[in-house]
């Protein structure tokens, strides 16, 4: 079986976790579902002890989990829980089958002068969070958008274009928000460098096909290391299911 | 060490769930509000509330300023992510009908209109 089969299933049942909320069904709101009302709620507990706004310790603990999963199998949170990553992919992947050809990449340059975009933002939702003791950054975020049907908090015409921008962006580019604004993924890549499970590649084996480069959905290179300890890598194995030599490209446990 | 496929997502499955089961640990509330410190002489009652209305710290915080003029209201903590509030009081002063009256009552708005605000869904005594 191909571990996107797996992958899929797994992102299936946690964006079915999430929609049962934001339907109404859960004991809370779909908002302190999301790990990064954790890093946002940071300020308000070292300071008073109480949580910002509507976030509670779901978001508090849900973070805690996966900063320690982070510590483990790097950034798998994003390839394999993130309801918003899933939906960019289904995208993507949506492309991919009209088009029938692969998502081209962007340019290597501009990919990379782009990247940083994800701490800027970071930067600024915290301290505005913080300074405002409110989520002021609701109406700019698509997972919110997204979720509770452009509820209370939204702020119209600018929240309906920055979900054009997610879903055009996805479109063009895989993991677009991911790669280049989500707040939450600039919070986990310290420690998605330390991960210790990591996808591994036999020098000895690999034909240097590229294949696995080419379906990166994050544009990493494995087909140049040995061991891939970028912390942009979610441990999604397309990589690994690309490979067409048996065993050449392995997940293995290194520091 | 090789690592077989399965265990990325077996990792993935216990530390969501993990965290999540994780948040019985955090207690801390979305407002604290102290109306008055507690005496040796006060006899005290505990009682937690489920209202629907309580979702963030802005109606949290206009949820406990109902109680203001309320006598015999020591602390209200509420819990916005849960619909919560956790009230001590004096028994002897008030009860919990008294308390669910007030976070029930209809409130006048500015075009005259008069609506209710919060909704008690539920109350147990602690």
């Amino acid at each position: 079986m191909k571990t996107r089969v797996l992958r899929w299933t797994v992102l299936s049942g946690f964006a079915a976790f999430v929609l049962w909320y934001a339907f109404g069904y859960g004991d809370r709101s779909f908002e302190n579902l999301c790990p990064f009302g954790g890093v946002a709620s940071l300020y308000g507990l070292a300071t008073g002890g109480e949580f910002t706004c509507s976030l509670g310790p779901a978001n508090l603990s849900l973070l805690i989990g996966i900063v320690v999963l982070a510590l483990i199998a790097k950034r798998a949170f994003c390839g394999w829980v993130c309801p918003l990553g899933f939906i960019g992919e289904l995208i993507y992947r949506l492309r991919e089958k009209v088009t029938r050809k692969r998502v081209k990449t962007i340019p290597p340059r501009l990919n990379a002068w782009l990247k940083p975009l994800r701490y800027i933002v970071l930067v600024l939702v915290l301290y505005f969070t913080w300074q405002t003791g409110d989520l002021i950054f609701r109406g700019y975020d698509p997972f919110y958008a997204i979720f509770s049907g452009m509820g209370h908090g939204t702020l119209g015409w600018i929240t309906w274009s920055i979900l054009a921008i997610f879903l055009i962006g996805s479109w063009f580019v895989p993991m677009f928000f991911c790669r280049y604004f989500c707040p939450l993924a600039a919070t986990l890549d310290p420690f998605s460098r330390l991960g210790l499970i990591k996808v591994s590649r036999n020098a000895e084996t690999c034909i240097d096909c590229n294949k696995c480069h080419k379906v990166c959905p994050h544009d990493l290179h494995p087909e140049k290391v040995d061991v891939l300890r970028h912390h942009d890598c979610t441990n999604c194995m397309e990589c690994i299911d690309a490979c067409p030599i048996a065993k050449c490209m392995t997940l293995k446990a290194k520091v | 060490m090789t690592i077989p496929r399965w265990v990325i997502p077996v990792l993935v499955v216990v530390f969501m769930f993990g965290g999540y089961g994780l948040r019985l640990a955090f207690t801390q509330p979305t407002t604290n509000v102290v109306f008055a410190e507690q005496t040796a002489s006060g006899e005290m009652a505990k009682i937690e509330a489920t209202v629907q209305g309580v979702k963030c710290k802005g109606t949290a915080g206009f949820f406990t300023k109902m109680y203001n003029e309320t006598p015999g209201i020591y602390t209200i903590k509420t819990y916005a992510s849960e619909h919560k509030a956790v009230f001590t009081y004096d028994p002897s002063v008030t009860s919990p009908d008294d308390i669910k009256a007030v976070m029930e009552k209809k409130l006048t708005f500015g075009d005259g209109s008069k609506r209710q605000i919060f909704t008690c869904l539920e109350m147990v005594e602690k």
